[in-house]
């Protein structure tokens, strides 16, 4: 067993809890957060009474089934502030994450809820090794802009100095990383590779990087990729999981043992079910993830239904904490893709589509690919009578445009291309997004 | 230590405690605040085995209190503090305190009784001044500080206190609560019901607020104290303060 100095545990009380105690402290916060959420968010209160389901008859884990599950296109038809728990004079900060359909996700925090993020990511931070010594930078796709306030509030509660997400190009990162002596870095798995590559291409040498410890966030890293990011850069590599839409990063982490991430379970309530059947599954079976907040005051989720596999390991961690570990999976269990770390859902990109050219295009295909290590959206549109103009200038005018809307509004780089519409075959019948990025090509 | 899982109260047909979990860990000062008729003395006349029917589990130690009568659940160790102290008037200071200690008179524990009458005046000289008086003519702080007095005779490992700040001035109120501090700090573990949210949450360590007979709130003491929705229901704030042009 490593010493407790290794293992880097910020709150010994919360993450080395008795599992009894645990289980009591999540019984009391579950009934509360359930109480809360009855009072005072209807969507919550209407969705249980239909049911014919009261927050008191939850008496254990085993109840859980009772409660239905929250999915992501309640997040847009609750646009905006439909399923705040509190008032608005009592939100400290308001988040904006893409979401499944043209109402992006609202959510908001209330001062408490910012100390518990704070909390929660300098846990995972610290687990990493990140100290009051680190240099810690922060390179995010904007769509998960969300995390890097999260990050740097965090790595500031640990005293670490702070680069907060910039949104600049790889190539100034990297001069950043290189001259301010960067220790830590935050990214997504494709971002790091990128990195690595364009080190590679300028010719330096990873050693002149003061870098130690890179922090994987917003898809589960591919194993191979993993070990080639360590070995290149000369790094310990981290694994986070988090919520990109609500309510944050970091709600489980690797801890030295890179042994399964550990949930924060004092904060969040995970449980594993078949996606099919909505059965929670035996533990240590597969699934998808499904989790219940337990202490947020101003965007309480009830069982979300996260699309993301993972399943629960069932042993003791040698670190010591009594957080329960996930091995969380690449697959997932919905119909988003990740692109950068950032979720894409096929539907918002479709109504943006048909924002931008006045209809709903017939026959298109949606592409998540990757070309010299890099990830973005290819969306390939027919010509038709709606697009269709006899002047190249236009046809280019309305592809910056769509380029542009969709950039901003997902937050991912885009490619637009169009076709004819023979060379698309049938208009699409299956319209989620093909992902084209295959695993050799990592 | 106290452990409370979906417990359920009835006064007759009226459900007074609706599926409520709660625990106090040893050495810590639990506040349980919430309004009138929340049900906060309902669940300490639960644990104290005054209202024998309820459902759910209350254990002390892992143990179950169900089916046992006042005096076994003092016998395990939990002392209550009852609302409006249930002093005995004309008995003296000194008679009360002894009643405090009936079940250990039994015991034979004299030796450890006169012992504790010395904390007793270390904690309260001014009972020692009152030795002699009928309980019905102390003041209301005395009178207050009788009624811990009575429940510490009975060596306690948890105290249950009920509204001890009730019908007492600010200062004297505060120096009971100060008090509970200082007993917690000997090693005492302590819940406190209060309507005055604000001074139980000054000196607690954690809290729960109790709505219509459920949990709707729990946290660090420090947390409640900066809870907006609290301040609004029960600290007393006043609601201008708080608007600001936002909806």
């Amino acid at each position: 067993m490593m010493a407790e100095a290794d293992m880097g545990i910020w709150n010994r009380t919360a993450e080395c809890l008795d599992p009894e105690e645990r289980a009591q402290q999540q019984l009391e916060r579950l009934q509360s957060t359930l109480n809360r959420a009855y009072r005072n968010v209807p969507f919550y209160r209407n969705r249980f009474q239909t049911r014919g389901f009261d927050p008191a008859q939850i008496e254990s884990f085993a109840d859980l089934p009772l409660i239905p599950f929250t999915e992501r296109e309640h997040f847009s038809e609750n646009y905006p502030y439909g399923l705040f728990a509190v008032p608005l004079r009592d939100i400290v900060r308001i988040h904006t994450a893409p979401g499944t359909a043209l109402h992006p996700t609202v959510s908001g925090y209330t001062k408490q809820d910012l100390a518990v993020w704070r909390e929660l990511v300098a846990r995972s931070l610290s687990a990493a090794g990140v100290t009051a010594h680190d240099v810690l930078q922060i390179v995010l796709d904007p769509g998960l802009a969300n995390w890097g306030r999260d990050y740097k509030d965090g790595a500031e509660t640990i005293e670490a100095g702070v680069i907060p997400l910039t949104m600049l190009p790889h190539e100034k990162q990297l001069m950043i990383i290189c001259d301010y002596k960067t220790s830590v870095l935050i990214t997504s798995p494709s971002a790091a590779i990128q990195l690595l590559h364009l080190l590679f291409q300028t010719n330096l040498n990873p050693n002149v990087l003061a870098l130690k410890t890179l922090v994987l966030v917003g898809e589960p890293p591919d194993p191979s990729m993993r070990a080639q990011l360590a070995e290149q850069l000369h790094v310990k590599t981290w694994v986070h999981y988090g919520l990109s839409e609500v309510p944050g990063p970091a709600l489980a982490f690797e801890c030295a043992s890179r042994y399964g991430l550990h949930v924060s379970e004092d904060h969040f309530l995970p449980e594993i079910i078949d996606p099919e059947t909505g059965q929670v599954v035996p533990d240590g079976e597969g699934g998808e993830l499904i989790l219940t907040s337990l202490t947020t005051r101003a965007f309480p989720l009830i069982r979300f239904r996260t699309g993301d596999r993972a399943r629960f390991f069932t042993d003791a961690c040698p670190c010591g904490r009594t957080l329960r570990r996930m091995e969380w999976f690449p697959e997932r269990s919905d119909e988003m893709v990740v692109v950068r770390g950032v979720k894409l859902h096929h539907r918002q990109i479709l109504l943006l589509l048909e924002r931008v050219l006045g209809v709903l295009p017939e026959t298109y295909r949606l592409l998540a690919v990757r070309q010299e290590l890099e990830d973005y959206l290819e969306v390939w549109l027919a010509i038709d009578d709606a697009i269709f103009s006899d002047e190249i200038k236009e046809l280019e005018r309305l592809i910056r445009k769509i380029r542009l809307e969709l950039g901003q509004e997902l937050g991912v780089p885009v490619n637009v291309r169009l076709k004819e519409r023979s060379s698309l075959g049938a208009p699409s019948s299956v319209p989620s997004i093909i992902d084209l990025r295959s695993k050799d090509s990592r | 230590m106290l452990r409370i899982r979906n417990l359920r109260c009835y006064y007759g047909r009226i459900q007074a405690i609706n599926g409520v979990s709660l625990s106090v860990r040893a050495g810590e000062l639990i506040a349980l605040i919430g309004a009138n008729g929340a049900g906060k003395s309902t669940l300490l006349q639960a644990i104290s085995g005054l209202l024998p029917n309820w459902q759910g589990e209350i254990q002390l130690h892992k143990e179950s209190l169900r089916g046992l009568n006042p005096p076994a659940i003092v016998q395990r160790g939990i002392s209550l503090v009852p609302e409006g102290r249930m002093l005995f008037p004309p008995l003296s200071v000194l008679d009360n305190l002894r009643l405090g200690a009936y079940l250990r008179y039994r015991k034979r524990q004299r030796e450890l009784i006169d012992q504790d009458f010395e904390t007793i005046w270390k904690l309260f000289p001014v009972l020692r001044e009152r030795i002699k008086q009928p309980a019905g003519t102390l003041s209301g702080g005395e009178q207050q500080m009788l009624a811990i007095g009575r429940a510490l005779m009975a060596r306690p490992q948890l105290l249950l206190l009920d509204e001890p700040s009730m019908g007492l001035a600010p200062l004297l109120a505060r120096r009971i609560l100060e008090t509970l501090v200082q007993l917690r700090d000997q090693g005492l573990t302590v819940l406190l019901v209060e309507q005055n949210a604000r001074a139980a949450l000054q000196v607690a360590d954690r809290g729960y607020v109790l709505e219509t007979g459920r949990v709707v709130l729990e946290g660090s003491a420090a947390d409640l104290l900066a809870d907006q929705d609290l301040k609004r229901a029960y600290l007393g704030r006043d609601y201008r303060e708080f608007y600001d042009g936002r909806s």
